[in-house]
């Protein structure tokens, strides 16, 4: 395996590492008698892109599920800017964490547009009454809406493509508006799960030149990856679970170096394609 | 309406003699109307003088006006628009159904006055029309269209033709509703729905629709000043009147449903108990002698009670949705429905507190009586005089505008995008920061505070709340109704209403068969067209999840009704 | 005492029925994850199917060996119904979003309805008499007549026994098509995983069928104990009867063929428990007892199961239902 220069990464400039956004202390998670994620300790600061690697059945989308608060973990504690939050979607997307899925979840029968306005609902207020009366803070709230997400739909570069139905946009566009429609709801951390999967070399470069954008706005970001590559490059720090627990914590440097993550992957199965690529 | 097309190569061949057959069968169509068709004057509305055209000669009148307009669109001195209508397609349908039409009439004719022998040659003129326009149609070539999308806007003929629509609409109701021979009912239903087939291939309905787009408030302040007219047409007649009032509190109920399972995506089988709970408020509150509540607020807070109440209900019916979905859910409502029936039913004295007299009902609600002004008494506009029903008419009106307002704005507002978002992925949806529980409750709550509005005045103008008004039936007539016209579509549900009500009030003979058809209307429905007659786009990609053809179709400009609307 | 082992026998009864028609919502919802809820009709045509039987064949006879030949009339009815049903208003709709099955369901309810109330007198070449009422059901010798009192106070009809003896007889007869024949294996194996089975080379479509068949084989035998015990039967006796049969179905755990005769029974018992103790508190409260809220009670049980056990006592196969 090459190691690469992860230190120089496009010439770009790190912005300065700001404040702790989210940190999971010995975060578990047991389901009956198997331990899916064991004593896992994950930190993410503004402005940072964090990636989580392991091979399949290590416990990464039980880990994502805890921060994301799908799941409340059976023993430790997921901190959001200090706060423990209530497993509740909602209340997580409220706080600031938003997300996008694996395999994409976008509501096909909707527009671009509508989709990230979609995603702009918990940031605005307007009830039935003022909806049915147009009242001044809904004419208000609908025309912010509007424009803001017209706003991210051209920031991720689907700026022409807003009136087309989310089914009928191509994969890779599928993934920026999934991306776009999670920018809507003002996260101050965003966790991207796969979000190339499926792609090509060209699409691939050109989300992650999209997800330094989003750094460079600030925003935290957590990634999940099978393309080692990727990550290598994207990453500030990168965790490697196997079988539930926290093999390497660190940098790409410090992950790729590791004898154990080679021999993590070469003991799982799935992953001799990447490896191809990140040779290639 | 179509038959098997023809090979591409017989049409080139022949296709210069299409276009004079089409023509020449719809002037035939047009003149036969003048002509006898019958020896007998007892039948039909009298179709036996020559240039006294009646019914089925009327009928048979339009659609060959009809076949004259396309024709000439096609070639001669209308032909420009020929560029952006389909003529040949509608001609096509238009002949197939004038054939169908005229043989309806025939037959209507040969069983009311006993054989074909006594067919006049008007008759058969109209036949030899028909046959004519079907046969031609057939040969004229289709050409290349323009789309409406580039078409150049002409405000002043776009209005006009819409009030031409409107007022054809309001003539129409009020000529079907006065009729009481089934066969004339029927005849003009066909002709009805043979034109609306006509014009709807030549790509009529598209441009109305882009029409509609741009002169939103037009259209439906036309709309409604047609309304507003219509018992005007009645002559101070009650009966049709009353069948009037009837639908509309049928198609306000169906609205507020709709709400529920067209935009919330909820399927909600008890929501006659919210009508009934805004009847039984109404009921109670009113001044009848055995009113069990001895509070008698003005109606206008009896209206609010009620439509809280209903909407109290709305939210507690609505709770299981924090736990349950889909069929259960659907289960859920039925037994709420059910309950409430049966509360209203046992709810006596005997069996728990007075509040409903039991299966006797409150009868004998007076007739309201809002600022001095009697609903129950006749009144002279214009020197035409309008009867009680008339006076509910104009309420329902106002009530199903509000309805319809309530409608189209949540659709369209930041809640019902969040609707959309929970019926295509509910995950998804609530990951987004969406209050699906909360957006479920509303629509529970917002439609059943609509149904009791509608529900305290059906009190007052059925004059008595009982329980048989409100078995698990009339949910699934109310549910039929929203299938029918379309899920999400206001149009759609005012149409659907319409025909479930109307037809079996009309025809007697049909009424019978009411719920067996309607059953198998709900099956076939659901096989051939389950997004309905009128279908919203939204829903019609949800039915057809695998379409792509059609996913292609739909543009953006369909999905989003007013959307600039906000923006304004 | 005897309040409680008359109630007891009510409940059972009623539970037996219950039980019966049960197995038809679950065996089918096993095999396609559908809820059928025109099953309630299918019930209904099994009773009048046996009425037709009896009124063509042996009007004015009562001898035992006719109830078998009602039992066959019932089940060619119902089954026919259940068979036609799935073929011509299901089948199209199997990858339909949810709402469209639910949707069908009701109208095929209301059409059934609706069909018998309106053509049973009509049928060629028989009087039947007009459904548009109660027709009275054959009394038939042993299973109808003179009731038992094992104590006093305690009423035991025939026709009950007759019911719960039904049951039994179904619940083994059951048993034993499920595990020891090649479709029943089949069925197992499609509500397993029918995409594999579909592999194997078994025909899931007719295992669908056939699950449609053997619910209503079971619906038809319901009905004709229905018939015999409240000696009438009517067009409408399908609705509730069938609404009441899938809150069973959900109680044992839907999909789950043990679980919907407990869910039968356990249904039938508190069905009858809660109706009887509620009359008996004191006044306030005790009005809200007796048959008259009867349904009321089986309606608020329905909706607690639903909302707070949707998985049922035996536990359902996994649903989803989004």
């Amino acid at each position: 395996m090459t190691v690469i220069d992860t230190e120089v990464q496009d010439g770009r400039a790190r912005p300065q590492r700001g404040a702790k956004v989210l940190d999971a202390e010995q975060v578990t998670m047991r389901f009956g008698g198997l331990v899916a994620v064991n004593k896992v300790d994950f930190d993410v600061h503004e402005g940072e892109i964090v990636g989580l690697i392991g091979p399949n059945g290590a416990g990464k989308t039980t880990f994502f599920n805890c921060l994301t608060g799908m799941y409340k973990p059976t023993s430790g504690t997921v901190k959001f800017y200090g706060e423990v939050l209530p497993p509740k979607p909602r209340a997580v997307v409220k706080a600031g964490m938003a997300r996008t899925f694996q395999n994409i979840r976008l509501f096909g029968n909707m527009t671009a547009l509508e989709n990230v306005m979609v995603g702009r609902y918990c940031r605005t207020t307007s009830g039935a009454i003022t909806s049915v009366l147009h009242g001044p803070k809904y004419r208000r709230e609908e025309a912010e809406s509007r424009s803001r997400a017209q706003e991210l739909l051209d920031f991720v570069g689907l700026g022409k493509s807003s009136e087309l139905l989310a089914r009928n946009m191509p994969y890779g566009d599928q993934r920026r508006l999934e991306i776009a429609r999670a920018l809507a709801t003002d996260p101050k951390l965003i966790l991207l799960d796969e979000p190339t999967a499926g792609m090509n070399p060209l699409e691939t470069q050109q989300a992650m030149d999209l997800i330094f954008k989003i750094r460079d706005q600030g925003l935290a970001v957590v990634v999940i990856e099978h393309d080692m590559r990727f990550i290598f490059q994207l990453c500030d720090r990168v965790l490697c679970l196997v079988r539930g627990e926290a093999l390497v914590w660190g940098t790409p440097g410090e992950v790729q170096s590791d004898p154990r993550v080679v021999e993590a992957y070469i003991g799982g199965s799935e992953l001799e394609d990447d490896e191809d690529e990140v040779q290639a | 309406m179509n038959l098997p097309t023809l090979p591409d190569t017989l049409r080139e061949q022949h296709s210069g003699k299409g276009w004079p057959l089409a023509l020449v069968g719809s002037l035939l169509l047009l003149v036969s109307g003048l002509l006898s068709w019958s020896f007998d004057p007892s039948i039909l509305g009298d179709i036996s003088i020559a240039f006294w055209p009646a019914s089925l000669q009327l009928f048979a009148m339009i659609l060959g006006a009809v076949g004259v307009l396309l024709a000439l669109m096609h070639r001669g001195p209308l032909h420009r628009l020929g560029d952006w209508f389909d003529t040949a397609l509608g001609l096509r349908a238009l002949g197939t159904g004038s054939l169908l039409f005229v043989v309806f009439s025939l037959v209507a004719i040969a069983s009311e006055a006993g054989g074909l022998v006594n067919v006049n040659p008007g008759g058969w003129l109209a036949l030899a029309g028909a046959l004519l326009l079907t046969v031609g149609a057939r040969f004229v070539p289709q050409r290349q269209l323009n789309s409406f999308a580039k078409a150049k806007a002409n405000p002043v003929l776009e209005i006009v033709v819409i009030v031409l629509g409107m007022a054809a609409i309001l003539f129409g109701a009020a000529y079907v509703l006065g009729r009481d021979d089934p066969w004339i009912f029927v005849g003009f239903l066909v002709m009805a729905a043979v034109a609306f087939m006509a014009l709807a291939r030549a790509g009529f309905f598209t441009w109305m629709s882009h029409v509609a787009q741009r002169h939103r408030h037009v259209l439906t302040l036309a709309a409604f000043v047609v309304a507003f007219l219509f018992p005007f047409t009645q002559d101070g007649s009650d009966a049709n009147m009353s069948i009037a009032t009837q639908v509309l509190i049928f198609a306000a109920t169906a609205i507020g449903l709709n709400i529920v399972v067209g935009l919330a995506g909820l399927l909600d089988l008890g929501y006659i108990a919210f009508l009934g709970s805004g009847a039984y408020v109404g009921a109670m509150m009113s001044n009848a002698a055995s009113a069990t509540i001895g509070w008698k607020p003005p109606f206008i807070v009896v209206m609010l009670i009620g439509a809280c109440v209903a909407a109290t209900l709305g939210l507690i019916i609505g709770s299981p949705t924090l736990r349950v979905s889909g069929d259960y859910l659907a289960i859920v409502t039925l037994a709420f429905g059910e309950i409430f029936r049966l509360s209203m039913f046992n709810l006596d004295g005997n069996n728990g507190p007075d509040l409903t007299n039991g299966p006797n009902g409150i009868p004998g609600i007076p007739d309201l009586n809002l600022f001095g002004f009697d609903f129950g008494k006749p009144h002279t506009v214009f020197g035409i005089q309008l009867g009680r029903f008339s006076n509910y008419y104009f309420i329902l009106l106002l009530l199903i505008g509000f309805i319809i307002l309530v409608f189209t704005r949540l659709n369209n507002s930041r809640i019902g995008r969040g609707w959309v978002a929970i019926r295509e992925d509910e995950r998804a949806a609530e990951a987004m920061g969406v209050n699906t529980f909360g957006l479920k409750l509303l629509g529970f709550a917002v439609g059943a505070f609509l149904a009791g509005l509608a529900g305290t005045i059906k009190a007052h103008q059925d004059t008595a709340a009982s329980p048989d008004q409100y078995i698990f039936l009339e949910s699934a007539f109310l549910l039929a109704a929203v299938v029918l016209g379309g899920m999400g579509t206001v149009a759609g549900v005012l149409i659907g209403a319409t025909i479930l009500k109307l037809l079996p009030e009309k025809l007697r003979f049909f009424s019978e068969y009411r719920l067996l058809l309607f059953g198998l209307l709900l099956v076939i429905m659901m096989r051939v067209r389950p997004e309905g007659l009128i279908a919203s786009k939204r829903r019609q990609l949800e039915f057809h999840e695998d379409d792509e053809e059609l996913a292609q179709e739909v543009q953006a400009d369909h999905l989003i009704d007013a959307a600039p609307e906000a923006a304004r | 005492m005897e309040i409680f082992l008359q109630q007891l026998v009510n409940g059972l009864t009623l539970g037996s029925l219950y039980a019966l028609i049960a197995v038809g919502y679950t065996v089918v919802y096993g095999i396609v994850q559908l809820i059928n809820f025109a099953h309630g009709e299918v019930f209904m045509i099994g009773a009048f199917g046996a009425l037709a039987t009896y009124l063509l064949l042996f009007q004015g006879q009562t001898a035992l060996w006719i109830l078998p030949i009602m039992i066959i009339g019932a089940m060619i009815a119902s089954v026919g119904t259940a068979v036609l049903m799935e073929r011509v208003a299901y089948r199209p709709l199997r990858n339909a979003p949810r709402l469209a099955p639910l949707i069908t369901a009701i109208g095929i309810s209301v059409f059934l309805q609706e069909f018998v109330r309106l053509f049973f007198d009509k049928v060629p070449g028989t009087d039947f008499p007009s459904a548009k009422a109660k027709i009275p059901f054959p009394q038939i010798d042993v299973v109808t007549g003179r009731a038992f009192h094992p104590m006093e106070g305690v009423t035991i009809q025939r026709a009950a026994i007759f019911t719960v003896a039904m049951l039994l007889l179904s619940a083994v007869g059951l048993w034993w098509f499920v595990n020891k024949t090649k479709l029943g294996r089949g069925m197992q194996a499609v509500s397993q995983d029918p995409d594999t089975a579909r592999l194997m080379g078994i025909n899931v479509d007719r295992i669908i069928v056939v699950a449609f068949a053997v619910g209503a084989a079971l619906a038809a035998i319901a009905g004709v104990a229905q018939g015999l015990q409240i000696t009438n039967v009517n067009f409408k006796m399908g609705f509730i009867a069938g609404l009441k049969a899938f809150t069973a179905a959900v109680l044992g755990g839907i999909g789950n063929i043990q679980g919907a005769v407990v869910g039968g029974l356990v249904l039938g018992l508190a069905e009858a428990f809660i109706t009887q103790y509620t009359g008996m508190l004191p006044d306030p409260f005790g009005q809200f007892g007796g048959s008259s809220w009867k349904d009321v009670w089986a309606f608020a049980l329905l909706i607690v199961i639903l909302v707070f056990r949707p998985q049922g006592l035996l536990g359902a196969k996994v649903v989803d239902r989004a």
